[in-house]
């Protein structure tokens, strides 16, 4: 415990659900290594480190702390005051500010209740006929959407996933303490994936609810695009690198990519760049059920509004 | 004046039939409202969607794409493109929270300029500007 000389890591989780935390820990050996790297100061789903919540009293506020850091890893989008205050908190705190998983960089799956209002998603989940489950979590601790890390602070990397692959964090938190930029995939899913294109075929587009065409017999032997396949995969506006360098996950287990790392390109809209491939491939875009399910990962930024 | 004043509608015309069409309404000295912000594009059809999402969310009021008829385009298949591209951005535009009446695709030949009048007034009244824009008439061309 002593390296004062080392760098260090305060992570902090918001609107998220600690899978990034759990990514990060499920990089056995290598988190051994990232240990003798950086010194981790603050933890929530590691350490018992007791901080004020920052809710509460003008009183209470004032006394929320978090320890000085090289690096922060922030996981989870914005959905309440209190988490604006943590996130200010950390980017005040910490030299380097990391964006870790979906939705800190893009909304991920909370920030689907961008679909509707704060009020109306508050009375689908507590009903207005049953009682509140609770006097201190009311909807007007809410913000009235849910956030992007970075439309609230600058934020110093994105480190895309849901949840982003366990080596890519050790390999950017040691990249940061090293103080050396950290390289990250910058293409789409389609150009890690092995699939064969052929460029036709592309006819129609259904849900996945069969299974994908391909020889369980020889498990390598290169497999047709999904997408020709007529399934609706989200690889060509999918930000790539969830298999490393091998093949991406979903591919590999057969099932078309979901798009959980948000769009290739940071600001992008997937909904309207998935369907702006498939018309000008000729295809029917009123065959996509639910299309605003395309957004799932990214609804931040404004992608989601509510109707009306 | 307040900064919300001038409403922008910002057209893309087609090098080809539209941004001619409107070279004519200059030449005729025909009227239109002066909310109009002309964009020359070499076609309609390569008029992304995130473009004209990008342009509505930066504060355009409203956005039209003007191409040539569909069979006349320079390009062949532009105008195709276009039409399916503008079929996917209304469809889209409402699931995004965007009034779907903010975004048009008109059709303009270039010797068709009192066409291009016609939607440009259109789309001014349509989103309720019309009144404000009067204001700031401008003549075409100059």
């Amino acid at each position: 415990m002593s390296g004062a000389a080392r760098p260090r890591l305060c992570c902090e989780w918001l609107h998220a659900c600690s899978g990034c935390e759990m990514a990060l820990l499920n990089s056995g050996e290598l988190f051994l290594g990232l240990l003798e790297q950086v010194d981790i100061v603050h933890f929530p789903l590691l350490m018992d480190h007791k901080y004020q919540c920052p809710g509460g009293s003008e009183t209470k506020r004032e006394k929320f702390e978090l320890p000085r850091a090289e690096i922060g890893l922030v996981s989870g989008g914005v959905a309440s005051k209190d988490q604006v205050e943590v996130l200010r908190t950390m980017r005040e705190r910490c030299q380097i500010l990391v964006a870790c998983g979906t939705c800190a960089g893009h909304g991920g799956i909370p920030a689907l209740r961008n679909q509707w209002t704060a009020k109306q998603t508050w009375r689908t989940v507590f009903p207005e006929d049953e009682r509140p489950c609770s006097g201190e979590f009311e909807p007007k601790d809410w913000l009235d959407r849910v956030c992007g890390l970075d439309e609230l602070v600058a934020v110093d990397v994105f480190l895309p996933g849901c949840p982003p692959r366990p080596e890519t964090i050790v390999e950017v938190v040691a990249a940061l303490a090293a103080g050396q930029q950290p390289q990250l995939a910058e293409k789409s899913v389609c150009e890690h994936c092995p699939t064969v294109r052929t460029g036709t075929g592309l006819t129609s587009v259904r849900r996945f609810l069969g299974n994908a065409d391909f020889d369980p017999q020889e498990p390598d032997a290169p497999m047709r695009c999904l997408l020709e396949q007529g399934f609706l995969c989200m690889g060509p506006v999918t930000a790539g690198g969830c298999g490393g360098r091998e093949m991406p996950l979903c591919i590999d287990a057969r099932v078309p990519c979901h798009g959980c790392y948000g769009p290739v390109r940071r600001q992008g809209n997937p909904l309207l760049d998935l369907l702006n491939i498939l018309v000008s491939r000729g295809i029917d875009h009123r065959a996509i059920v639910d299309k605003c399910s395309l957004l799932k990962f990214s609804g931040a930024h404004g992608q989601l509004r509510p109707n009306g | 004046m307040s900064q919300k004043s001038k409403p922008i509608i910002i057209a893309f015309c087609c090098n080809w039939c539209s941004y001619a069409a409107a070279d004519l309404a200059g030449i005729s000295r025909l009227q239109y409202p002066g909310s109009i912000r002309i964009i020359r594009v070499m076609c309609s059809g390569m008029v992304h969607p995130e473009l004209v999402l990008q342009t509505l969310n930066k504060g355009a009021d409203g956005v039209l794409v003007v191409g040539c008829h569909l069979g006349e385009c320079h390009y062949l298949k532009g105008s195709e493109m276009a039409l399916a591209r503008a079929e996917i951005i209304s469809d889209t535009l409402e699931d995004l929270g965007i009034a779907v009446e903010r975004f048009q695709l008109v059709w303009v030949s270039s010797s068709e300029p009192e066409r291009l009048v016609a939607a440009f007034r259109a789309m001014s009244e349509r989103l309720g500007i019309g009144r404000a824009a009067d204001n700031g008439v401008t003549e075409a061309g100059q």
